[in-house]
């Protein structure tokens, strides 16, 4: 079979913001994922399916299920239902994989396996969608309109690391450690909160209103269609590029310093909007150290740690159950600052 | 599990209390598990997990998923030695897994309510009883339950809040400082695991070496007649329900002393444990008052100045000015406008519509704002037999997928939810016809496979028909109303349900809000709705039938709870019949349909003379009618249970 060719991630125009948090993922999976809001059509999933293409490579076991690495074995490889596993590495590269909207739980966290318990009296458990996700990517599509107890699920192993089943007379466990992408249109409902929180980042997005860009936007679709395979091979420079930006960062990543003082304006930012907890502050310092490391520095700017606010903040601002997300949190921050001053 | 994994106890930067309650449990696991509530990314669950890897303890930490089933709570048969061995074998659950460790459960408010039940049932008792698929068993379960929640997202019932014997409540730091340290910590954490565990390796024993000091000293640690005095006084005085507060206070007192190395109970350790003891069973002196304003008079005067200010103040909600529902609005046009609308309904159309023109004029569209909300009492439509799949909690209901409580079995085959028992014995009476496979010592055909049938709670489509006419605005009436709606609302939001909303005045009924699960838009249209006009009330039940005959076309599971909100003074007809009568003939043919439920809210005032139309109209449609005040969660009789 032919492969189908993908869009080029390079190649979409504008949505800045939604690149830069997804390659930001990327770099630091420590930043455990991005929620991206926004009307239709405006490149949303485009961009996330296009992210395979510009993703490193990691080293994983030939033969595991939960494609771990030559260090991460030891209580789960206990009880695998691969038999003889030879330790037997491979360089692969990291998955997107899809959850879909209509996934029932089943599918999520694994299922059993009906005939063969009939046929040999044993439960077995045929690992989900959880388990492919270790150590990858996992793209929910209108992660608002998911099944309550899928949401859960999602939660329990996002919060854990871990996917832990106890159903139905089976005990199992595995690690599942995923950076989280999600897409929602507000309009749909609105996400619950521990489930916003456990998104890194979050940004929102609409169309263009610039008539150049959309032009450009819809040259570039014509392009592609008109010939997918060339169009690709045209971007192909270019997602190379970006494809060693992104290594050069991971291995920058470790050697980025930030100073104390900068460490103070981040926890001001965060007491001056109102958020719930200290994850607000964790992941603005990853993400100021992930941007200054993008961006080939070893030394994080207060520009960095704003920036970092902007993604990491919006859908953890405060807020009663029936109020809507925040939109500019660096003008909130200010709003609420003179409010306190007065 | 993954050891490598968790952050050490010792190195947790803040939560005090949270760290204190811990211990304490661990200290002495008669105090009877934490409950923490607050918000998210506190540290919860690290400095859960953090405990459980310094203690010495048997079995280490047991982590209960939400999906978990009932089987695998309690213990069940044991599939592979029956079919291998033809035994009836308990494989342990979760509960035997727990003993002499840590049961914890993260968010404990959304698992399902007979598993909650099952949890509590044996951290009380330190025992778990099986008695389900033909088996009847008991073992020890004594275990530390921790559990954590937050209260946004719906609370506990009181029994069960009881059940746990702390109650902790974290925040986030406040001091800067504090919040830098925090992510210096985690930096240093982030950067190499190992050796971080290795540097704080030693705290944490001396913690570990503590706790294991405070236990052996626990059964020595004396408390006197006095401070026994000392916390019933303090439980008397906060109205605690029972007696289990005073036992747990004690317990815990002898545990902090323990914790301290002292073998005598103080007054200063009985107040320092006092705080987690009474926190989720403290109540207000009975009975328990509506929220009651803070200054009822000064607020009447202030009326108009206030309403000014408010209106210049969109982020205000309702807690902070529970003064408005008790409010009359501009009162003497209130009462001026009711006293001319009470003519109405009798009169002819064409003085009624001479009169509603006029009013119009005088008294344009106002836009009230919403007024004190409140917890709203259970309401919830009865059950079918019919197979749904979905999520929610509010209404009971059979579902087609491997969640909730198995309460039979059947031989539809639908997802492959085995019912083992069930099974087996179908299977039972023809194995001796039957050549049994090697290795198994029953033969089991798809034929004799049976499923579950399993019921769980799920959420509702609600539809609020409010009437936005002009007599709304009299007494406060909308301000009350919306306060009504919105607490319906965050109640629906609770319970994941879908809303919609009609509205009707002037002589239209409009969709002001399609079917949607965004109870945020909901709350937005709530604010905005304007009141003024006479009050079509039929077409108001007519669109609102429109809205949920469709629903039910498009998902014939769906389960509407339609809200009328109104007065019932219906001044507009759409065909050639008086207004009334036209408004309750509608009624009755939409209270056919029982797939539907209707609930009527009469938002007329209590007072000599009224007119009792509301509840014409709940006869009518086949429905319940409440005031106000009888949709609050203190009113004593369910609404739901009185109809069915």
């Amino acid at each position: 079979m032919e492969k189908r060719e993908i869009f080029p991630f390079t190649a979409i125009v504008g949505q800045e913001q939604m690149k830069l948090a997804l390659i930001l993922n990327v770099i630091n999976p420590a930043l455990s994922g991005v929620l991206i809001r926004g009307e239709k059509g405006t490149a949303k999933s485009t961009a996330v399916r296009a992210l395979a293409e510009i993703l490193p490579k990691i080293e994983v076991i030939s033969q595991c299920p939960f494609r771990l690495p030559a260090s991460e074995t030891g209580e789960i490889c206990k009880k695998c239902v691969v038999e003889d596993c030879v330790p037997e590495t491979r360089m692969d590269a990291i998955k997107v994989i899809e959850l879909p909207v209509g996934a029932t739980e089943d599918r999520v966290v694994g299922t059993m396996d009906l005939e063969h318990a009939l046929k040999k009296g044993e439960k077995r458990v045929d690992p989900g969608i959880l388990a492919a996700a270790h150590r990858g990517i996992l793209y929910v599509d209108e992660v608002n309109l998911l099944d309550d107890h899928v949401v859960d699920v999602l939660l329990d192993s996002a919060a854990m690391g871990v996917n832990t089943i106890e159903r139905e007379g089976v005990s199992f466990f595995h690690p599942a450690r995923f950076t989280l992408v999600g897409t929602m249109n507000p309009e749909e409902g609105e996400l619950r909160p521990q489930l916003l929180d456990r998104f890194g980042l979050c940004v929102s997005i609409q169309g263009s209103h610039d008539p150049e860009e959309r032009v450009a936007v819809m040259e570039r679709r014509a392009e592609f269609d008109d010939d997918p395979k060339a169009f690709c091979q045209r971007w192909q420079e270019e997602s190379r590029a970006l494809s060693n930006k992104i290594e050069l960062a991971i291995s920058l990543y470790p050697k980025v310093t930030i100073e104390r003082p900068l460490l103070f304006e981040i926890a001001s930012f965060c007491l001056d909007v109102g958020v719930d907890g200290h994850r607000g502050d964790i992941i603005i310092l990853k993400t100021a150290k992930t941007l200054a490391a993008y961006h080939g520095r070893t030394e994080v700017t207060s520009q960095d740690v704003e920036h970092a606010a902007e993604l990491a903040l919006p859908h953890r601002i405060r807020r009663k159950p029936l109020q809507e997300v925040a939109s500019d949190v660096s003008a909130l921050r200010n709003q609420n600052r003179k409010s306190n001053l007065k | 599990m993954f050891h490598s994994k968790i952050f050490p106890f010792s190195a947790i930067v803040g939560q005090e209390n949270l760290k204190l309650c811990l211990i304490l449990n661990a200290i002495n696991p008669g105090i009877g598990g934490v409950l923490i509530r607050g918000e998210k990314g506190t540290a919860k669950s690290t400095t859960v997990r953090g405990l459980a890897d310094i203690l010495p303890l048997p079995s280490s930490l047991v982590n209960l998923p939400l999906n978990a089933t009932e089987d695998r709570v309690t213990g069940g048969m044991d599939f592979n030695r029956a079919i291998k061995e033809g035994k009836k074998v308990l494989l342990p659950g979760v509960l035997a897994e727990a003993h002499q460790g840590i049961l914890y459960v993260d968010e404990i408010n959304l698992l399902d309510d007979h598993i909650v039940d099952i949890i509590l049932d044996a951290a009380a008792s330190g025992m778990n009883r099986v008695e389900r698929e033909g088996i009847s068993f008991c073992h020890p379960a004594s275990f530390m339950l921790v559990g954590t929640m937050n209260p946004e997202e719906g609370d506990l019932r009181p029994q069960l809040l009881d059940r746990f014997g702390l109650c902790v409540e974290v925040v986030s730091e406040k001091d800067p400082e504090l919040r830098v340290v925090l992510m210096e910590e985690r930096e240093r954490y982030d950067r190499d695991p190992d050796q971080y565990r290795a540097v704080h390796g030693k705290e944490n024993q001396k913690l570990a070496e503590k706790i294991k000091q405070a236990g052996l000293l626990l059964p020595r640690v004396k408390i006197s007649k006095q401070s026994r005095a000392f916390i019933a006084e303090l439980c008397s005085a906060n109205n605690v329900a029972g007696h289990r507060c005073d036992i747990v206070l004690e317990q815990a007192a002898k545990a902090h002393a323990a914790l301290l190395g002292q073998t005598e109970v103080t007054l200063d350790d009985i107040g320092i444990v006092a705080e987690f003891t009474l926190f989720h069973r403290k109540r207000d002196a009975a009975p328990p008052p509506p929220p009651e304003p803070p200054q009822p008079d000064k607020d009447q005067a202030e009326t108009d100045q206030q309403d000014n200010e408010q209106k210049e103040d969109p982020g205000q909600t309702e807690q902070e000015n529970p003064g408005q529902p008790d409010r009359e609005e501009p009162d003497q046009e209130g009462a001026d406008k009711d006293s001319r609308e009470t003519e109405q309904p009798d009169k002819g159309e064409d003085n009624s519509q001479e009169a509603g023109e006029d009013k119009n004029r005088r008294d344009p569209e106002q836009v009230f704002e919403i007024g004190a909300s409140f917890q709203v009492k259970k309401i919830s439509s009865p059950k079918d037999r019919k197979m749904r799949r979905g999520s929610g909690r509010r209404s009971r209901s059979r579902v087609s997928q491997k969640q909730g409580r198995y309460v039979k079995s059947s031989m539809k085959r639908i997802n492959n939810d085995v019912a083992l028992d069930a099974t087996l014995r179908a299977a039972a009476p023809f194995q001796a016809a039957r050549d049994i496979p090697e290795g198994l010592t029953v033969c089991l055909k798809p034929e004799d496979i049976r499923e579950k049938i399993r019921e769980k709670r799920m959420g509702n489509f609600l539809v609020f028909l409010v009437d936005a006419s002009g007599s709304m605005g009299a007494r406060g009436r909308m301000a009350a109303s919306k306060g009504a709606i919105l607490s319906l609302l965050l109640d629906a939001y609770q319970k994941r349900d879908r809303v919609a909303m009609v509205s009707f005045r002037k002589s239209e009924a409009w969709v002001n809000l399609p079917p949607t699960s965004s109870i945020e838009l909901a709350a937005s249209y709530l604010k905005e709705m304007p009141v003024g006009g006479r009050t079509p009330l039929s077409a108001g039940l007519e669109k609102t039938h429109q809205l949920v005959n469709n629903a039910l076309n498009r998902d014939p599971g769906t389960r509407p709870i339609v809200l009328i909100i109104t007065d019932g003074k219906s001044n507009v007809a759409m065909g050639e019949n008086r207004p009334v009568d036209e408004a309750l003939m509608f009624a009755s043919k939409m209270g056919e349909d029982d797939r539907v439920k209707y609930i009527v809210v009469d938002t007329e005032s209590q007072g000599i003379v009224t007119f009792g139309l509301a509840p014409k109209l709940a006869v009518a449609i086949g429905a319940d009618c409440c005031k106000i005040d009888d949709l609050k969660a203190e009113a004593l009789v369910g609404l739901a249970r009185a109809s069915a």
